[in-house]
């Protein structure tokens, strides 16, 4: 029962690992691992590509591996540098995946790349286009930004529901307050009263006491 | 006491008309009016004149200038110009970067022009005619969405107020002390959706105080209402149709009803007033454009806060109610 779960002890990639496609390839499953290099150096050389959806699917899951090795291993480990080495055509890009990709990915809880489909051009190809980019890249986002322009209709209804439920809270918040202190009072008043009754009792209670040994030294 | 619960389930049940096959005479006749007093005032441009009209788009290599027929094209012909993406996307136009123009409404002189939409910046003119809007697309419903044995007049609703987290029409019902069940207010909200689905225009007319003395007639509340609203408008009265619906408004509007994406009627609260022999029913709703997308959870927060009274003046039998003047377009010729 209290057994740690092992597939949390293991590293675990951040997108999902679906199974890998049979790219038709006359040069053999060599080329097929070929054209996922070529991608996955342009993925990291420009940050956001335009390409066929399985291809994009298919080396996204590369670069994901690749990215989270470099976080994990760093550039002194040898096995990470070699696939580094392989996967990366252009050599310049394994100073840009140190020193640039690990740095800005170190912290992340979420995937490093995003998958996003893209309308695909009609009348044109059959193939669904996708869009592949590293997250946190410089250009202009490509989904729309609902949440920052407070202007927005749905954000003006959100503010002031939560402006109404805040006002709310702080009469709660304030009733119960005053509600204590109205209790706070009446227990002190009633501790007071208790407290003159004791003093009373005990100043009565030595007065007999005195008259008592009085009695007893007169007898 | 149990036969009356149930004669009251009862009667609630056949509180609503569901499918409404005859347009009653009455609508009929408002209409007719009001198509012919369109056509007549179409054919009362007479010649043909040209103008121009510069289209300021969001950048400034989509500016355009439109050659244009004066007093008949609108901007939503411009629009149409320039492409279905503009056509769709835009809720109002805004001419000479000034006046709040609506999209049906035929332009008198060369103008500069911009179209607004949900997600321009500082859209706050354009939320406020999305909210004008919904309360008139809900009094349109909710006048047909009663069987013809309950009297309904519709009485007005108040200036759109996005803050107060729900759109109002105040409605005059013959029904005493009814409280709406959940699955009353479902169907409600429904037949909106329905009648947002038919992607109806939004017509826009002015006409004179006769004529809409005439369209209103069998509106005892709206015949009071007229004379003040025409004072404040150069003796014109600002009428907006959807579909079969006829109602007064400054305006402007949206220019289709499928620009409504989700809505909700919320709540129909009973108002303390002392209008004779009527009980005054609130209704609130709340929406949101087809084009911003709210996940359910925080909608579900909005349609919440939406069921409180909302704080809109109440109307009574000493003011006439109109809506604020702030829209009143005051195009110089």
């Amino acid at each position: 029962m209290n057994q740690a779960e092992v597939n949390k002890l293991m590293s675990q990639l951040r997108v999902s690992v679906k199974r890998l496609r049979k790219f038709r390839n006359p040069l053999g499953p060599e080329e097929r691992l070929n054209k996922l290099r070529k991608t996955v150096t342009a993925l990291i050389k420009h940050e956001r590509i335009e390409l066929n959806y399985p291809r994009a699917d298919e080396s996204r899951m590369y670069a994901e591996r690749l990215i989270s090795d470099a976080i994990r291993y760093g550039d002194c480990h040898k096995s990470t540098m070699e696939m580094a080495d392989y996967w990366l055509i252009e050599k310049q890009l394994i100073h840009k995946l140190f020193k640039v990709l690990v740095p800005r990915y170190e912290n992340y809880t979420i995937s490093y790349t995003r998958l996003l489909n893209a309308p695909r051009p009609y009348p044109g190809e059959k193939h669904c286009k996708a869009v592949l980019e590293l997250r946190g890249n410089p250009y202009p986002s490509l989904v729309k930004d609902f949440h920052s322009d407070r202007s927005l209709l749905h954000n003006v209804l959100l503010d002031e529901a939560r402006r109404a439920y805040r006002s709310e809270k702080y009469k709660e918040i304030a009733a119960k307050v005053t509600a204590n202190l109205k209790d706070n009072g009446d227990k002190t008043r009633q501790v007071e009263a208790n407290a003159n009754d004791e003093a009373k009792a005990t100043l009565t209670s030595d007065k007999t006491k005195k008259v008592e040994s009085n009695e007893e030294t007169t007898t | 006491m149990n036969s009356l619960q149930t004669l009251n389930k009862r009667m609630r049940r056949t509180v609503f008309n569901y499918v409404k096959r005859h347009l009653s005479s009455e609508i009929e006749r408002q209409n007719e009016i009001f198509t012919n007093e369109k056509s007549r005032q179409r054919q009362a441009v007479g010649r043909i004149e040209k103008i121009s009209i510069n289209y300021e788009g969001p950048q400034p290599e989509s500016n355009e200038v439109l050659i244009m027929n004066k007093n008949i094209s609108t901007p939503f012909d411009c629009a149409r110009h320039l492409g279905d993406t503009v056509s769709n996307m835009s809720v109002v136009a805004l001419l000479n970067g000034e006046t709040l123009w609506h999209m049906h409404k035929p332009i008198p002189d060369t103008c500069k022009l911009q179209f607004l939409h949900y997600q321009s910046p500082n859209p706050v003119l354009v939320n406020k005619t999305f909210w004008r809007s919904c309360s008139f697309l809900m009094g349109a419903v909710v006048s047909q969405a009663f069987k013809d044995n309950i009297k309904l007049h519709l009485h007005s609703f108040p200036s759109p107020n996005v803050k107060s987290g729900s759109f109002v029409y105040d409605v005059q019902l013959e029904l005493e002390d009814w409280k709406p069940t959940a699955s009353e207010l479902k169907v409600l909200s429904l037949e909106m959706i329905k009648f947002c689905q038919k992607e109806l225009p939004i017509e826009h007319l002015d006409v004179s105080k006769d004529v809409a003395f005439e369209i209103f007639k069998e509106n005892p509340h709206k015949t009071k209402q007229i004379p003040d609203i025409a004072e404040n408008n150069d003796d014109k009265v600002t009428l907006f149709r959807a579909g079969t619906h006829i109602d007064i408004s400054k305006g402007p509007m949206i220019p289709n009803t499928n620009h409504m994406g989700r809505i909700t009627i919320a709540n129909v609260i009973k108002l303390n007033t002392d209008i004779p022999d009527g009980h005054i029913y609130r209704f609130q709703g709340v929406a949101l454009p087809r084009s911003l997308i709210l996940n359910h959870f925080a909608y579900g927060l909005l349609e919440d806060r939406a069921k409180l009274l909302n704080p809109a003046r109440i109307p009574g039998s000493q003011v006439v109610d109109n809506e604020d003047n702030s829209f009143v377009a005051s195009m110089t010729a």
